[in-house]
């Protein structure tokens, strides 16, 4: 099944710095730099700070270029596999380059240096530049580990309040709507008012102060609503098949999820096939979580034009993951004569 | 007025219908639930003026609009749209007579009073500033009254004569009023201009060949070398002949 890559590739750039890039080189450098300092000026003996100093900037310097070398090839590929192995393969690797660049110094140091540089047994050098290294290197990616997920949530979090403003009923339906009022008012008062009345239940609940999440009993009711309205529009062209006995109605679902699904298995399917056709709404558990199925029949011509579709789909999958992280999956099934959404994501009841 | 009512909501129908009804200045001749059926009684009924749903399932309502065109007499044409802000802009641009849904009674009035026919410039027009595939799917071929919707698709190629320009498809040859300049244009993604009165779908073409002459023909697929005759390419437009079938 397809998942969504533009969707991933928004939320997943940028955990790591670039490495390549020369402003992040510099900064690198001058923390390395700093602990130089650092180092340097917990140990030199009086008088020999400079001298003490410029030997520490050398090796560090030598090793914080050759991480970030090491980083800027591998970054990229690193960022694939996920957030938190991302960091777990830079710490392993820098460490390992850190040991390496230990063990090529101290070899070169006592092969061709005239004084004594070093003034340790190679094991002992060893195992302080893995100690020091180790926790630097935690701590910037500590750094970078916390500055990426609040970029992350200040995105997602910006995104889920555009997304809610964009959940609004299409203008398209609303004034079909109305169309179909201004006929019925003549010829059929009854359901006329009955139309009055879904319509504003359905305005109403799209209009509420936008809530996290609803019951399934609540969103499943809107959506009901909102079909009965595309009935007196398309007649038969327009049948659902609710399969939905299995789920718990007590259960929490981001709210104004599935009328939208619905919508949209109407306006790109139903509406433009000559004889219109059914959706499918069928819902399942799976241990402990849920999976709602829409599926909807496509006219052939239209299976690959879905421009309009993208909006509507990416705003589901924001609330999805704003709500559930990586516990929910939002997932499209496009053939050339059905278009298949399916959500799932962990039953959580309602308390109240 | 005699007029044709074409949209595929039957409460959008019956609407358009009361409204109309109730004047009696105006006369419903008809009511269509599809681009095809409302061809078919547009040339059945000959309305003065055709009001016409942009959105359609099957033929669009602009491409209704632009088979109504190639009628002998084509009826006059109003378009009714719920909200499309683009399309509705570009019915602005053009002074083409539209109503909006839920449709109020003056605006039909001043509408059905400006009603013109379209030109199919225009129509091209109004798809283009509406994001409206402008492409038709179908071209229409009128003749006796009797009604013929060829699919593009199935087109291999035009060739134009002195007045007219024929179109070759999978099921056999018709004469239509389309102008082998306004087609170019129109399918400019699929098809290609071989010399100045051929026009030819890129996907029917299976190869370039030299003739004994050393001229370039065009061999369609499944064509043999004396079917292809006619299908000479010009020096001119050898380049970008080559060009196309490397694109595919």
């Amino acid at each position: 099944m397809a998942s969504a890559p533009e969707a991933d590739d928004k939320y997943s750039q940028a955990i790591l710095p670039d490495f390549c890039a020369a402003g992040t080189i510099l900064v690198i450098l001058l923390v390395a730099e700093l602990v130089a300092i650092v180092l340097t000026l917990a140990s030199f003996e009086a008088g020999a700070f400079l001298t003490e100093l410029s030997k520490m900037s050398m090796y560090l310097l030598w090793l914080a270029l050759g991480g970030t070398a090491v980083m800027c090839r591998i970054r990229p590929w690193a960022e694939k596999q996920g957030n938190t192995q991302a960091f777990v393969i830079c710490f392993v690797l820098l460490e390992v380059t850190c040991i390496v660049l230990a063990v090529v110094t101290y070899g070169l140091t006592v092969r061709f240096a005239e004084a004594v540089i070093i003034d340790d047994t190679r094991a002992g050098f060893l195992l302080r530049t893995i100690a020091i290294s180790s926790i630097v290197i935690a701590l910037a990616m500590r750094y970078l580990y916390v500055s990426s997920e609040w970029r992350r949530s200040i995105v997602l979090e910006a995104q889920a309040r555009i997304s809610a403003l964009q959940a609004l009923i299409r203008p398209h339906f609303l004034f079909n709507s109305m169309n179909t009022i201004a006929s019925l008012t003549r010829s059929n008062p009854k359901q006329a008012e009955e139309a009055i009345e879904d319509l504003a239940d359905l305005l109403r609940a799209n209009l509420s102060a936008p809530k996290d999440r609803t019951t399934l009993k609540e969103e499943l009711e809107v959506a009901a609503i909102y079909q009965r309205i595309e009935k007196l529009r398309l007649g038969d062209r327009l049948s659902v098949r609710w399969d939905i006995s299995e789920l718990p109605m007590r259960a929490l679902i981001p709210s104004l999820t599935i009328q939208p699904l619905l919508e949209n298995a109407i306006y790109h399917g139903i509406e433009l096939l000559p004889d219109g056709g059914e959706v499918n709404v069928s819902g399942k558990r799976i241990n402990n979580d849920l999976r709602i199925t829409i599926r909807n029949p496509v006219a052939p011509d239209r299976a690959r034009k879905r421009d309009g579709n993208k909006m509507a789909m990416a705003n589901i999958r924001q609330r999805f993951e704003l709500a559930y992280g990586s516990r929910a999956t939002v997932n499209v099934e496009q053939t050339d004569s059905d278009y298949t959404v399916q959500l799932q994501f962990p039953c959580e009841e309602s308390t109240t | 007025m005699n007029i044709l009512i074409v949209d595929d909501e039957a409460p959008a129908r019956d609407r358009l219908r009361q409204l109309l009804e109730e004047d009696g200045t105006h006369m419903v001749v008809g009511e269509a639930g599809n681009g095809k059926r409302a061809l078919e009684l547009a040339a059945e009924l000959e309305p003065d003026v055709v009001l016409l749903d942009i959105r359609m399932p099957g033929l669009s309502g602009i491409e209704t609009a632009h088979h109504l065109n190639t009628f002998e007499n084509p009826p006059s044409i109003i378009f009714a749209t719920a909200y499309d802000e683009y399309a509705i802009e570009a019915f602005e641009a053009s002074a083409i007579g539209y109503v909006l849904k839920p449709v109020r009674r003056e605006r039909l009035d001043q509408a059905l009073e400006l009603a013109r026919r379209l030109s199919n410039s225009v129509l091209g027009d109004v798809a283009r500033k509406s994001g409206i595939p402008d492409r038709r799917k179908h071209l229409c071929k009128q003749s006796q009254g009797e009604l013929k919707l060829i699919p593009v698709s199935d087109v291999q190629y035009f060739l134009a004569d002195q007045k007219y320009v024929s179109v070759f498809h999978t099921n056999g040859q018709d004469l239509i009023d389309d102008s082998l300049k306004a087609l170019e244009e129109e399918f400019a993604d699929t098809f290609v201009r071989i010399h100045r009165g051929a026009l030819v779908a890129v996907s029917s073409i299976d190869s370039l060949r030299r003739t004994e002459d050393g001229r370039t023909q065009v061999m369609l697929r499944g064509g043999s070398t004396d079917e292809n005759e006619g299908l000479i390419v010009s020096r001119r437009h050898l380049t970008d002949v080559k060009r196309r079938l490397k694109k595919g």
